[in-house]
């Protein structure tokens, strides 16, 4: 997230597909993962030996098997089978980085560009709550959402949105004031044309292009950042198989009874990485000034 | 590169290097020797900070383990034989009524600072430890006033008749103390600056806020029972929250005994050479308290439903040795407990029959019931999801709230009874070592509830456990009789359920002998009556 | 410029003030009462009362707000509940340990990851370039409480080669006492030349810190290799190259200058960020820092102390935040004038 913040990125003109993807190794890796995952949690009901261990279902007398042929992955604390749990939880990490980057984009781009376009008070006032946001420890916000509204996936989603949105303002500003002072801009608003149309027609469109890459980078952020407040019981809640939660859960078992933590966390690292090197590919992809990977 | 650039990474690299080398070089796995003509020392390796507050009429919390080897009661309860036995008193008896207590004392017996005990002293801290009225000291409640005719007698005098005996073998706020220990000093801020003026076997050596060596004891010279034999003269307190450490610590000879390390951990330890294991029930049981005053749990044949619906055994099984199933309410150990009561079983059958009496079950209503428990107890999460799971096949949605304590409490006590939950998770303990406290805190009519979770009123119940304080003080089989009644009463109203007792799993060098569990003062080890191998 | 200094702290001064108010009212909405926390399980009526007026909670919000405010600015940050002790006082106790581990970590990631970052750049698309590429890449997709579990269960568990938790071996405390000036261990045990002490905290520093450094690793490396690479492509670099200086000088004195910029920006930034996040490696190592603070702060919902770890880190994350500024505007007067 930092490195972002710091390296700009401007905006480029796709290449073919096929092209592309074959001087792009990474690119190609990455997209192939991110596929494997998102496609392991919608296919998981036919792919998971034992559905039901996903939801309610607990088996006491089966609790803290090793792997096996039955349980290729283990069981948990609770008799269930790890490898359901580790597929159906390819559902719920993709889903909650969708909802926080939608969210996080619906709220910071119009607060963004409007600061960037009017400028003056609007601006500061803005970036001045941003810095707010941007100071604020995400855990303290996902701690008084869990309390207030009792830990669950929902809540964890809000809470990292509303520390996510000031990154994007800032990204938005900043390419919004540069467009609202080029010439042609300008001379627009000395035609007499609205500020409505010169901010959908003119200054949305060109802000946005990065925010492109960057939201494809956050992914893995995003990912990172709810398995953590999930690891420290403020997100899902059992029987959810989210996978944070599962490495929680595990953490006092895993020096007697490794495979608790140990599948569940790998899941989140390949899904980070996959995201990762998409986000990465994605970004050679779209800026030709880069020397591109060969 | 430059030849300066290169030399200055390689530079660089070589440090790097050095302090992973030094680093593989440095740990502590040894085993360390006990220092040599110092006499034994007993290391207790406990899982949180041990000295939350000083002063031993206050005292609440976790300090409590240590205090008990600090300071001494008037008596002592003894879980193996369930009488109270003498401590600072040698002798009591009460009057036939129940209301005037006079307890001998032991002579001979000294402060650490210096001074003789007599009753005057008794006197003087139990008054103080009721004046200041924090903590514990609701438990001198029956208390009118205190008399201390003679140096060596103390007599009570009480409101209301009750088992005087047990109160002052109590965990908390029955200790005695030197009052005059800071002299013209505030005594409270004497004691929170880190003071003790008790009068057991071990003295304050040296405190270490917040360290992972927290306390050193050593062995008070003129303690009345003496250091004749072998004994451990010195002993230290060690704080190591990651059970995973504590194990490592007990393996490599660096503590004594560990407090508490997971049922799995524990498993490592047993039949080892070298290492005694031992696992004994607590008075902790855990109660999943069911609301009879609003929705669907306030019909009885739905709470006996729940009753039924739960494996219990798969829910001991699932927490490999960390509880067991006890009969009724009241712990193994404690007396009050009784074995052969109709406790409720595993039968899905009749739970199925008696939800469809009621209307739902699959088929009729649909149920949700909401279920809260503390954040971060894995063993309370355990059993809520057991909970969750079990009740799902009878078509019963539960809806599980992990909450902090104060949160959680709060809920219990909303004004507005449609806030509360439906079932509450949380365990229960003794102040002292008499089953009332289960009953008055738990099952008694409150107009405004404060522990009575499950809310609920029964006259008759309420009946019985008025008066079942003045029967322990006057004649204990009596009593007993009616903690059997009171414990059937309930079995079959089913207001909570009383899952299981948690066990306490213990490991030590087998250096350690002599060890007892007494699960009036959960997690103390008496130092004193071990011997050191 | 000094106009631009003075903008930036008195802006810095607000967000801060900001966060605070935020933080207090987040804190206080949330249920559950702090007193009940303070005054223990099986508290009577009175007793909790009575706690709840001594530590001020009776009064309305705008009141305790205030109050907290002119406190703050004396020194007194509150009291905090589960250790009863002043929260500022806890935090400096904590603090050192804290800063000591994440110094090492980016100690730790700026010795390995410049260098990686530079070969990477180097020779671009060969083997080696690929490694260290993948190497970043899993740095920072690394889930660090995860990997702190893993290089637990193997150095400690399965090799036994370092030890499990804790900053350094206590009994150590008795036989070769450590005399503290800064409080960071290392720093004190190698000035006061305590070797057994230096040994066993260098042992107990490794595994927390290489934790904490994946992230920095592989952003560093990352971001030296980025632009490394764009500075090589610059237009004066390229002239610099025409005008016949050998290959390493236009590599080793004018591309590295330019790509070591981004850099010194990245590493205060990654300083603040990971002091706020060493939570979870601190919690799983019982490294005795800020965040086993605040990770037993939050459940024991202490909220004195979570308002004043909070206030701790946003100064920290401030600060961080306003020197890259500054120092940006130093390198760049541009800046300044916007």
């Amino acid at each position: 997230m930092i490195e972002q913040a710091l390296t700009p990125t401007p905006a480029g003109r796709p290449a073919r597909l096929a092209a592309v993807l074959r001087r792009n190794p990474l690119l190609t890796v990455g997209a192939a993962l991110s596929l494997i995952v998102v496609l392991a949690g919608l296919f998981a009901p036919i792919l998971a030996p034992h559905p039901a261990d996903a939801y309610v279902a607990t088996h006491p007398t089966e609790t803290l098997l090793p792997p096996s042929g039955l349980h290729p992955f283990g069981t948990d604390q609770l008799g269930r089978d790890i490898l359901t749990r580790v597929l159906y939880g390819a559902r719920i990490s993709p889903l909650i980085a969708v909802l926080v980057l939608l969210i996080a984009c619906v709220v910071g781009i119009p607060l963004g560009i409007a600061a960037g376009y009017f400028g003056g008070l609007i601006d500061d006032v803005l970036m001045r709550i941003t810095d707010v946001f941007l100071a604020f420890p995400a855990l303290l916000l996902a701690l008084a959402f869990a309390a207030v509204l009792s830990p669950s996936i929902g809540n964890t989603t809000l809470a990292i949105a509303l520390t996510w949105w000031p990154w994007y303002t800032r990204l938005v500003r900043g390419q919004a004031a540069s467009v609202a002072g080029r010439q042609y801009v300008e001379a627009a608003r000395a035609l007499g044309v609205p500020h409505r149309r010169i901010l959908l027609r003119h200054v949305l469109p060109n802000s946005i292009t990065p925010l492109i890459v960057q939201v494809s980078l956050d992914v893995s952020a995003v990912i990172l950042t709810a398995s953590a407040l999930s690891f420290l019981g403020l997100g899902a809640q059992d029987p959810t198989p989210d996978w944070g939660l599962m490495v929680s859960q595990g953490q006092s078992y895993f020096t007697t009874q490794w495979w608790l933590v140990t599948f569940p966390g790998a899941a989140i690292l390949l899904t980070a990485v996959a995201f990762n090197l998409l986000g990465d590919g994605l970004r050679d992809v779209l800026d030709p000034r880069r020397v591109p990977t060969r | 590169m430059g030849v300066q650039r290169g030399g200055r990474r390689i530079a660089v690299m070589a440090i790097v290097l050095g302090v992973l080398t030094v680093a593989c070089h440095g740990t502590s796995t040894g085993k360390s020797s006990p220092s040599a003509g110092a006499g034994a020392t007993f290391t207790y390796d406990v899982t949180s900070q041990v000295m939350i507050g000083w002063d031993p009429a206050t005292g609440y919390s976790n300090e409590v383990i240590a205090m008990n080897n600090m300071y001494e009661q008037l008596t002592r309860y003894d879980s193996t034989t369930q009488q109270v036995t003498p401590l600072l008193a040698t002798s009591w008896q009460s009057s036939p009524d129940g209301l005037t207590w006079t307890f001998t004392l032991r002579s001979g017996v000294k402060f650490h600072t210096g001074r003789t005990m007599t009753s005057e002293d008794v006197k003087a801290s139990i008054d103080r430890t009721i004046k200041l009225n924090g903590g514990a000291a609701y438990i001198w409640g029956p208390v009118d006033s205190i008399d201390a005719p003679s140096p060596d007698t103390v007599i009570f005098h009480l409101k209301y008749p009750a088992p005087l005996d047990l109160i002052a073998s109590a965990d908390y706020a029955a200790y005695i103390y030197d009052t005059r220990a800071a002299g013209s000093e505030d005594l409270a801020k004497w004691f929170e600056q880190g003071h003790e003026a008790g009068t057991g076997p071990y003295e304050l050596d040296q405190w270490n806020k917040g360290q992972e060596i927290e306390l050193r004891l050593k062995a008070f010279p003129d303690y009345w029972g003496g250091w004749n034999g072998p004994h451990y003269t010195r002993y230290v307190f060690r704080v190591t929250p990651q059970a995973t450490t504590a194990a490592q610590l007990l393996r490599s000879g660096q503590v004594s005994m560990v407090e508490r390390m997971t049922p799995q951990l524990w498993q490592t330890f047993q039949n080892q050479n070298g290492f005694t294991t031992t696992d004994d029930p607590s008075w902790q049981t855990l109660l999943a308290m069911l609301n009879t005053s609003y929705g669907p749990l306030a019909d009885e044949r739905v709470r006996q439903a729940v009753a039924s619906a739960i494996d219990y055994q798969g829910m001991i099984s699932a927490l490999h040795g960390g509880a067991e199933q006890i009969s009724g309410f009241v712990p193994p150990g404690l007396w009050g407990h009784v074995e052969d009561l109709p406790n409720p079983t595993y039968d899905p059958q009749r739970a199925q029959q008696l939800l469809a009496q009621a209307g739902y079950g699959p088929g009729g209503k649909p149920m949700t019931l909401t279920l809260t428990y503390v954040q971060g107890d894995a063993d309370e999460e355990l059993v809520a999801s057991l909970m969750k799971s079990d009740l799902a096949k009878l078509n019963i949605t539960v809806d599980v709230r992990p909450l902090a304590w104060p949160a959680q409490w709060a809920k219990a006590k909303s004004s507005n009874p449609a806030d509360r939950q439906d079932i509450l998770l949380f365990y229960w303990w003794p102040d002292y070592a008499d089953p009332y406290s289960w009953f008055i805190n738990l099952f008694h009519t409150e107009s405004k509830p404060y522990f009575n979770l499950c809310y609920y009123s029964n006259p008759r119940l309420d009946h019985m456990i008025d008066t079942v304080e003045s029967e322990a003080a006057t004649d204990r089989h009596k009593a007993i009789a009616t903690y059997k009644e009171m414990q059937e009463l309930l079995l079959k109203a089913a207001p909570a359920l009383s899952l299981y007792t948690q066990v306490y799993q213990r490991a030590m060098l087998s250096s350690v002998k002599g060890f007892v569990e007494n699960p009036a003062y959960p997690n103390v080890v008496f130092a004193y009556d071990l011997t050191p191998g | 410029m000094i106009r631009y200094v003075v903008r930036r702290v008195a802006l810095a001064i607000l967000v801060v003030a900001g966060v605070v108010v935020l933080t207090f009212v987040i804190a206080r909405v949330v249920p559950g009462d702090p007193a009940v926390s303070w005054a223990g399980p099986h508290a009577s009526r009175a007793e909790i009362a009575r706690v709840r007026h001594d530590l001020g909670l009776d009064r309305p919000l705008p009141v305790q707000i205030g109050r907290y405010f002119i406190g703050v600015l004396g020194g007194d940050w509150g009291t905090s509940i589960h250790t009863h002790r002043p929260v500022l006082s806890d935090i400096m106790d904590r603090a050192p340990a804290s800063i000591e581990l994440v110094l090492v970590a980016l100690l730790f990631s700026l010795v390995v990851g410049i260098p990686l970052g530079l070969v990477s750049a180097k020779w671009p698309g060969k083997t080696a370039d690929g490694v260290i590429r993948v190497g970043a890449v899993l740095g920072v997709s690394m889930p660090a409480f995860w990997l702190a579990l893993i290089l637990q269960l193997v150095f400690f568990q399965r090799l036994h080669l370092l030890p499990v938790a804790g900053q350094y071996d206590p009994n150590l405390d008795y036989t070769h006492p450590l005399t503290q000036y800064t409080r960071m261990v290392l720093v004190d045990a190698l000035v006061t030349g305590n070797w057994s002490v230096l040994r066993s905290a260098a042992a107990h520093v490794v595994l927390p810190a290489l934790v904490i450094a994946s992230y920095p690793l592989g952003v560093i490396t990352r971001m030296v290799r980025a632009s490394v690479l764009d500075s090589v492509g610059e237009d004066h670099v390229r002239m610099v190259r025409s005008l016949g200086f050998p290959e390493r000088s236009v590599f080793g004195r004018f591309a590295l200058k330019l790509a070591l910029n981004p850099v010194i920006a990245v590493v205060a930034l990654v300083f603040a960020y990971s002091l706020a996040n060493t939570f979870l490696v601190e919690a799983i190592f019982d490294w005795p820092g800020l965040g086993s603070y605040a990770a037993d702060s939050i459940s024991s919902l202490d909220t004195p102390a979570i308002v004043g770890v909070t206030l701790f880190v946003a100064i920290v994350y401030v600060l961080a935040n306003l020197i890259v500024d500054l120092v940006q505007a130093w390198l760049d007067p541009r800046i300044a004038l916007r």
